[in-house]
């Protein structure tokens, strides 16, 4: 919460109270009109000193960060960090994967060896929204649809978001990266990747989904995809 | 985001200030007026600004002010047709 704009606000929805009763008892409704949009200001900025204030994000991007640092120095030890980051959906979680050998039939969370490589299997879980639980869908249009809702209306992670499908490989251009999550872009996994693979594995109703390559563009990243269905 | 709070309070408030100042310096009476353009200029702001604020309160508020408008065109609409 942030108490100045919610002390503001306060402030000025009091004011906006006297000020009605004043015009009340001079009869204008001029001023009635004036206290009752002084009163909607007072009201909106109530509402917004409930967004979460500056140090939680700082820390939990702080948090983040340690988490990464974790992952990567693990992905280092198992000689994992030229590989390619994978999704696979299961019927009760999904899981993103990284491991010299993609779409690897037995997986499991955590560390482990299949198909004679080691992989670190993190479950990870996108928030479902009206936009991913519609019937799986086919074309580039509709995947970019799905981006869009997701990455721009829900979470306001980035600007701007474009698919392209050529060559078997799906092609997502985001533009205008958050700035605070653009750090986390030079990272073996970063939150563009993870949300884009993860959103293209449900609303495409795939079994697996690979991240081919990944390449930075001014103030942007394009992530290009290979996808894998049963 | 917090920058982008700011920024749009800023200019919520600015432009309310100026538009309810005009309003009432046009000697302006009805009520709803004031209500309607202040929704307006609020969806401006947010139009421009961008706070992206995504919690419950927000889109209640969102949702809420919508509302509000359509109420009260539709009430000055029908005010015009049944004249």
């Amino acid at each position: 919460m942030i108490n100045r704009v919610l002390v503001l606000g306060i402030n000025i929805v009091v004011v906006a109270i006297l000020l009605a009763v004043y015009s009340f008892v001079i009869m204008d409704t001029g001023l009635l009109g004036v206290a009752i949009s002084l009163a909607l200001v007072g009201g909106v900025m109530v509402v917004y000193s409930t967004a979460p204030q500056d140090p939680t994000t700082n820390f939990l991007l702080n948090y983040s960060k340690n988490l990464v640092n974790v992952l990567t120095s693990s992905l280092e030890d198992l000689d994992l960090l030229d590989s390619k980051i994978w999704i696979v959906r299961r019927s009760d979680t999904t899981l993103a994967v990284f491991s010299r050998t993609p779409c690897l039939e037995d997986v499991d969370p955590g560390i482990g060896f299949s198909g004679g490589s080691p992989y670190i299997a993190i479950p990870i879980e996108i928030p479902a929204t009206e936009y991913t639980e519609t019937a799986p869908v086919e074309s580039g249009e509709d995947v970019e649809r799905m981006l869009r809702s997701l990455l721009i209306d829900e979470f306001s992670i980035c600007r701007n978001v474009g698919v392209s499908y050529e060559d078997g490989l799906y092609r997502v251009t985001v533009i205008g990266l958050s700035s605070s999550l653009n750090e986390f872009m030079k990272y073996p996994l970063d939150p563009y990747t993870v949300i884009t693979l993860a959103t293209i594995s449900r609303v495409l109703g795939a079994r697996c989904v690979k991240l081919v390559d990944r390449r930075s563009i001014p103030d942007g990243v394009e992530i290009f995809i290979k996808v894998e269905k049963d | 985001m917090r920058n982008r709070l700011y920024i749009f309070i800023t200019i919520y408030i600015v432009l309310t200030d100026i538009a309810i100042t005009a309003l009432y310096l046009l000697n302006e009476k009805r009520v709803d007026a004031y209500v309607a353009i202040n929704i307006l200029i609020y969806y401006t702001s947010y139009a421009i600004t961008r706070p992206s604020i995504p919690t419950s309160r927000v889109r209640f508020l969102n949702i809420a002010l919508l509302l509000l408008f359509i109420a009260i065109v539709g009430y000055r609409v029908y005010e015009v047709l049944t004249r």
